[in-house]
């Protein structure tokens, strides 16, 4: 186990190892240089600058120094253009935070709903109920999160008034929670969606096979067989979902941050790429790399966990 | 001791005259069927047509597409056509606005009373309701209703259904010509999907071993990049524009096509049927093309109408963090994002486009749904 998991944190690292060299070495081959608009500046000033942030170096030099400085000392190089000569760490620092709030808290949200959705959808079904639900699934999955953040922007907040219109920062606890309601709702909406449609098409299934047939045999109730039995069994292939639901929540929240002016990663992502300032976009990018490559193991890890039957790091 | 058949035997001897016909003169039901043959496609067709959502569906992209195509060769105005007398106009429709929606007014408020008469700001007949007198620092102010085409000193009978933009641009051409080029980007992403998809498939599955094998890991190693990070570099890196959005698009969505394809291959390659073809002499190439690839035809046609509405979300995905396409042209992204900054001002700007692409994303959801369920009854409603 232990060397099953060393294994798989070493390969993420090489993995890690390989997007930031793509990365550093597309961004700063990128046509166009920072200072590209500042035309005030003479050519004395420019190389003086070129000098100083190392620019003038041939690109595998500046990319050993890069990660000299930050496999070494943590340090992620300084801010170019948003924020002059402010470390890149002092940057996004503040900034990670809100948005792995919104983010976890929309997972944790949407896991729980989806779940009891697709019951109640799966044990009522070809009921009303069940149709009620799956028109809704049909709905929340295919209208993409940034259009019903604008709708709830529009609606719920500007006409009605019920929760602020964007984001207030110095908010902390609750408050700030109330802030991030609708940003958190909207990232919600499409993840319980799928939930609820995976659980229902499995739990549906799980109910009509054969163990569940001897359970009832043996004397159980339809709930005991259906709790005790059908949804255990039924779960386990949620964790398929998990992970391609959290990177497509993370890419929603890149474009819900810049509709509610929430100061995480996404604004701070979409800001340094057309400011251009390359130290941030890249501290960004590994940032979430980083997120997703760590939620694949954790996934991964615990299927061992959930379902006894996966071997950790046997053989096939 | 057993007694084996022998025809020497005397008690197993029959004469011939002692057999008779089973069935000579009854009529024999089952010489021919009376029925055409159904055959794959009708099959599915059939199935696809008794679900009405499934119709309804196609009806509906069958629109948006007819639109998208034509509806901007027909309008007076093209989708680049800037006038600065008539930014951000409200929309105006022929029929309703005389029911009194989209009838092309706004509401302005705090308007000095004593200005209202001034024909120069005001044009005859553009304010159509005053309400709201009061007094503001000894100043008499009122809310006005006014028609906007009129006080913007646009002529009668001019109509822009959707409102214009902050250019003066006529918003019902940008949105066709937007959701046109939307349509154009998913639809071409994902031809090259399927068809890197299937090519690699293939020769991973059909090959299998060490080929499948190293072709799997490549697929894994490319799959593991997180997809904002790949999209975003691309788009870096090639600049913004369609084309460099459709690869963006391709580059990792390859994948699952050609792990599905290879899983079909790994179901069919050991069958009896391709062994008989193997042993007539079939070469390989129509071995895969020609009597394996055929049976994933269904999940193709499917995986493909699924990832035609995840394209046009990138797309928009694109077009909000700043990367979408180039300015003057349109896309549904664009205006999305473009709306929904003065959403508070001006909502028809994001609202339309909002409709559309919600449509658009719907349909083409439903249309899957129906043509999975078509072509592989088992895995009805999963």
């Amino acid at each position: 186990m232990a060397k099953y998991i060393m294994q798989r944190i070493l390969a993420m690292l090489v993995t890690l190892f390989i997007i930031v060299t793509i990365g550093f070495m597309v961004i700063r081959l990128m046509p166009g240089g920072i200072f590209d608009d500042a035309v005030d500046m003479s050519y004395e000033q420019r190389a003086a600058l070129e000098a100083k942030y190392n620019l003038d170096k041939p690109i595998p030099v500046q990319y050993a120094m890069f990660l000299k400085g930050l496999v070494l000392e943590g340090d992620w190089g300084t801010s170019l253009k948003m924020y002059v000569n402010v470390p890149v760490w002092d940057v996004i620092k503040t900034k990670i935070p809100v948005t792995l709030y919104i983010n976890f808290f929309s997972l944790l949200i949407s896991l729980p709903l989806g779940i009891v959705l697709g019951i109640v959808a799966a044990i009522r079904k070809n009921t009303m109920t069940d149709y009620l639900i799956s028109f809704l699934v049909v709905i929340f999955i295919s209208v993409p999160s940034f259009i019903f953040a604008t709708l709830l922007q529009y609606f719920v907040a500007f006409k009605a008034g019920l929760f602020p219109i964007i984001y207030d920062a110095t908010a902390v606890g609750w408050d700030k929670f109330y802030c991030l309601t609708l940003p958190i709702l909207a990232l919600s909406l499409g993840p319980i969606a799928r939930v609820t449609r995976y659980l229902r098409a499995e739990l549906a299934e799980t109910i009509n096979s054969d163990f569940m047939l001897l359970a009832k045999t043996k004397g159980l109730t339809e709930r005991q067989a259906t709790i005790n039995h059908g949804i255990r069994n039924s779960m386990l292939p949620l964790m398929n979902i998990i992970v391609p639901m959290f990177t497509s929540i993370m890419g929603g929240s890149l474009v819900i941050e810049t509709i509610f002016s929430i100061p995480g990663m996404g604004g701070i992502m979409v800001k340094s790429i057309n400011a251009p300032d390359y130290t941030v976009t890249l501290a960004t990018l590994i940032f979430y790399s980083v997120v997703s490559l760590v939620t694949v193991l954790i996934v991964d890890l615990s299927y061992g966990i959930v379902d006894p039957r996966v071997r950790m790091g046997g053989k096939k | 001791m057993a007694k084996f058949y022998s025809s020497d035997v005397p008690e197993y001897k029959v004469d011939k005259e002692q057999f008779e016909f089973v069935q000579l003169k009854g009529d024999i039901a089952d010489a021919a069927f009376q029925d055409k043959p159904i055959g794959f496609f009708k099959d599915a067709m059939l199935r696809f047509c008794r679900s009405k959502v499934s119709i309804v569906a196609f009806v509906g992209i069958v629109v948006i597409l007819f639109m998208a195509i034509f509806m901007p060769m027909t309008s007076r105005w093209n989708y680049n056509d800037q006038d600065l007398n008539r930014i951000n106009l409200p929309p105006k429709m022929p029929v309703l606005e005389n029911v009194g929606i989209l009838d092309g007014t706004r509401w302005l408020t705090n308007r000095r009373v004593d200005s209202l008469e001034d024909t120069t700001r005001y044009p005859e007949g553009s304010i159509l309701k005053v309400i709201n007198y009061r007094k503001v620092q000894g100043v008499d102010m009122c809310d006005i209703k006014v028609d906007y085409y009129k006080y913007c000193g646009l002529e009668d009978g001019t109509y822009f259904w959707m409102g214009t933009d902050y250019l003066g641009r006529d918003l019902w051409v940008r949105m066709w010509r937007g959701a046109r080029v939307s349509l154009a980007i998913a639809f071409i992403s994902v031809v090259c999907n399927v068809f890197i998809g299937i090519v690699y498939g293939s020769i991973a599955g059909y090959y299998g071993g060490k080929i499948d094998m190293i072709m799997m890991r490549i697929t894994e190693i490319i799959g593991a990049f997180p997809e904002i990070v790949v999209v975003t570099l691309f788009i870096l890196f090639f600049g913004t524009g369609m084309l460099s959005i459709i690869l963006c698009l391709v580059v990792q969505n390859w994948i699952g096509t050609a792990r599905m394809i290879r899983s079909q291959f790994y179901r069919y390659k050991g069958s009896e049927y391709v062994l008989a073809a193997r042993t007539l002499g079939v070469k390989d190439m129509a071995l895969i093309f020609r009597h394996i690839l055929p049976n994933s035809i269904g999940p193709i046609i499917t995986r493909a109408m699924i990832a035609i509405p995840g394209a046009i979300f990138t797309e928009s995905f694109l077009a909000y963090i700043g990367l979408g396409i180039r300015a003057p042209e349109s896309s549904i992204g664009v205006l999305l994002s473009q709306g929904q900054k003065i959403m508070q001002q001006y909502p028809n700007q994001v609202f339309f486009p909002a409709v559309v692409i919600s449509l658009l994303m719907i349909a083409f959801n439903m249309l899957s749904n129906g043509l999975r369920d078509a072509f592989d009854p088992t895995q009805r409603g999963a």
